[in-house]
């Protein structure tokens, strides 16, 4: 079978696939800011799913619309200026973006949970370490407080903090950025959520720290067998711990597939200039390939193919009309005219 | 963190010490002759040189400064050249009225600062807010003396609910007592309420935006929780600072507005001093209030650290 028999709708191939047990399926997640132009989407009918127990990359560079993403999943946009415009989350079966404020409050923190990028501001800075797990912790389960307090301590031992009694009456401002990601994946994973969504959780710390935090991670993931969205911009963290990856470009998923798939053959351009970018020691040809420019802004957000202003292989009808995310292997899809790349080596060479 | 209170102390001294010498200088800046008002009408120049020789106002003004500053440690402020009260006895007599007027005026302020400052952050953008922003800002433009005339013209005079001016000591009538403070606690509270809220909603907005406020919504808090636990108790620690000072200035008397419901404060008696040339009560009340302030200063820090782990635990 070649590559263009396999060409068929992605949407097509996802709506076949509702039998699935997937855990969490995104469909048409589209997110608009007020005061953006009124066909912008910040997010772009992104659609994906998580199965149980797998993880999930979604990877791009800043601005790309990763965390909006996920801070629309878990109901936390800040509304205004963010407004979802079209989309469903179906999480075990229920559409979270259909739910009532207080019945996503109710999920938030016990099915789902989220840690973020800044350890350092993440923690309200009035109040023990010890209280801010045990509230989350009371907040979903019909405990005593003894019994919250001596769960807390438990998660301060899981994700191995020195000392965790004395933990428990420390303030925030006495722990170290990797201590108090810590504290915020044991305020996390304390009521075992089904999925956690880990927005670059390594980003602000130490490259030693990353490593330790990216392994505890793992490490709960596995005793516990909960699914994860993890946000980063880190290919080896990727290579590392993805099961699927979704590349993300300026709102839109431009690459999605199986994280062996994507790393041996990437399709699209932006997915090809990102490994380029990425060091390696098997090879050492020059410098690093960058990617020449930036995302644009809202306003300047081109017609066609939201990447085509960087785009090394772009054309007109890259400028003019943008692409559909298509099939262009089985379970891997692409957003690119180009794709298959091997159908276009004249144009590419 | 005792050794933080008394480093603070020690740094209250020297302040507490200039102002004495502002307040003595200042007096002696002032036109008029004590001597000549005391003397009245009459200008016999053996009686004004006994005035002067009696209240020691030939000496050199060091001197002066001396003289008046060991006796005023000693507890003795002097004597008032107008009643032959002691300033002391003034003071304690007065400071109970104040006392109770500040107080009240705070809590007014208080319960509707806070609250109106927490709401409109909350509710930011919307009618509730423009209006609680409309009507603080009128509270902070209308002065108090009109509001406090207004007042007593509606509540007074026409409709007779409250009396118009005067003071009853709690002791003798607590209900009447409470009626006569409530018009002029509700003047002083309204301006400073606008202030709270004004300083409360921004606050309140700036926190709201902080991460950690994201990170209790994502613990699936409920909004009250969130408000009114999470983000307040950080809003206040500017707020618990801010009420401090405007409770200070409070004590120092509010002039104007004793002055239109002839309530018998610390406001009222400066204001009759220096139209009297009273130099010692001047000197007296003036340095109370400003000793008073300075130490209210000092429990602001006190407080702001109290409430502020992270400054608790760097000292």
């Amino acid at each position: 079978m070649t590559r263009t028999q396999a060409l068929r709708s992605s949407e097509d191939r996802l709506h076949q696939a509702q039998g699935a047990p997937s855990l969490l399926r995104v469909e048409n997640l589209s997110v608009r800011f007020d005061g953006s132009p009124d066909d912008v989407n910040v997010v772009d009918h992104v659609s994906f799913s998580v199965e149980k127990g797998k993880t999930l990359c979604i990877v791009g560079e800043s601005g790309c619309g990763k965390s909006v993403t996920a801070l629309a999943l878990m109901g936390l946009l800040p509304t205004p200026p963010a407004r979802i415009v079209a989309g469903r989350a179906l999480f075990a079966g229920q559409d979270l973006l259909a739910l009532p404020e207080r019945q996503r409050a109710d999920m938030r923190g016990n099915q789902t949970a989220m840690i973020f990028q800044e350890p350092m501001t993440s923690l309200n800075p009035v109040f023990t370490v010890g209280d801010q797990i045990t509230e989350g912790i009371l907040r979903h389960r019909a405990i005593s407080k003894a019994a919250a307090t001596e769960r807390a301590l438990e998660m301060l031992r899981r994700v191995r903090i020195p000392a965790p009694e004395k933990r428990m009456r420390a303030y925030p401002h006495e722990l170290s950025g990797g201590m108090r990601q810590r504290v915020m994946i044991a305020m996390a994973l304390a009521n075992e959520p089904q999925l956690l969504i880990a927005d670059e959780p390594t980003t602000a710390l130490d490259v030693t720290i990353q490593a330790q935090i990216i392994a505890l991670i793992r490490q709960l993931q596995a005793e516990s067998g909960m699914a994860m969205i993890l946000i980063t911009h880190d290919l080896g963290v990727v290579a590392e711990v993805a099961d699927e990856v979704v590349v993300m470009y300026a709102g839109r998923v431009v690459e999605r597939g199986a994280v062996d798939d994507i790393f041996a053959d990437p399709q699209h351009p932006y997915t090809i200039g990102l490994m380029g970018s990425v060091p390696s020691l098997g090879r050492r040809q020059g410098a690093l390939t960058t990617i020449p420019g930036t995302v644009p802004p809202a306003e300047l957000m081109p017609r066609g193919c939201r990447f085509s202003p960087r785009c090394p292989f772009a054309d007109q009808r890259c400028v003019s009309d943008p692409p559909p995310l298509v099939e262009i292997a089985p379970a891997h899809d692409a957003r690119c005219w180009y794709a298959p790349l091997e159908l276009h080596r004249e144009v590419l060479r | 963190m005792l050794r933080f209170i008394a480093r603070r102390i020690l740094i209250a001294i020297p302040t507490i010490i200039i102002v004495s010498v502002l307040v003595f200088t200042l007096q002696q800046l002032l036109p008029g002759d004590p001597v000549l008002t005391m003397a009245g009408e009459e200008r016999d120049p053996q009686v004004l040189a006994f005035l002067r020789e009696k209240y020691r106002l030939d000496d050199p003004i060091p001197l002066q400064y001396f003289a008046w500053i060991g006796q005023v440690l000693q507890g003795n402020l002097g004597i008032s050249l107008r009643t032959d009260i002691p300033v002391l006895t003034l003071i304690l007599g007065k400071l109970p009225v104040t006392l109770e007027l500040a107080i009240f005026a705070m809590i007014i302020a208080l319960a509707i600062g806070i609250p109106a400052g927490v709401i409109s952050a909350v509710r930011k953008g919307t009618a509730v807010d423009y209006a609680a922003n409309v009507v603080a800002l009128s509270g902070l433009s209308i002065p108090n003396f009109w509001l406090g005339i207004l007042l007593i013209m509606l509540v007074s005079v026409r409709w007779q609910l409250l009396p118009a001016s005067g003071f009853v000591p709690p002791s003798e009538d607590l209900w009447l007592n409470i009626k006569t403070m409530i018009m002029p606690a509700f003047v002083l509270g309204t301006g400073l309420a606008a202030s709270l809220m004004r300083h409360t909603r921004s606050a309140m907005l700036g926190v709201l935006r902080s991460d950690y406020i994201r990170t209790a919504r994502a613990k699936g808090l409920l909004s009250r929780v969130i408000i009114l636990k999470h983000a307040l108790r950080n809003a206040l620690i500017p707020i618990i600072t801010l009420s401090t000072l405007l409770f200070g200035e409070l004590l120092a008397g509010a002039v104007l507005t004793e002055q239109i419901f002839t309530i018998p404060g610390f406001g009222k008696l400066v204001v009759d001093a220096v139209f009297n040339r009273d130099y010692a009560v001047v000197q007296g009340v003036v340095l109370c209030t400003a000793v008073g302030f300075i130490v209210m200063n000092l429990l602001a820090d006190v407080l702001y650290v109290l409430v502020n782990p992270r400054l608790r635990h760097a000292q």
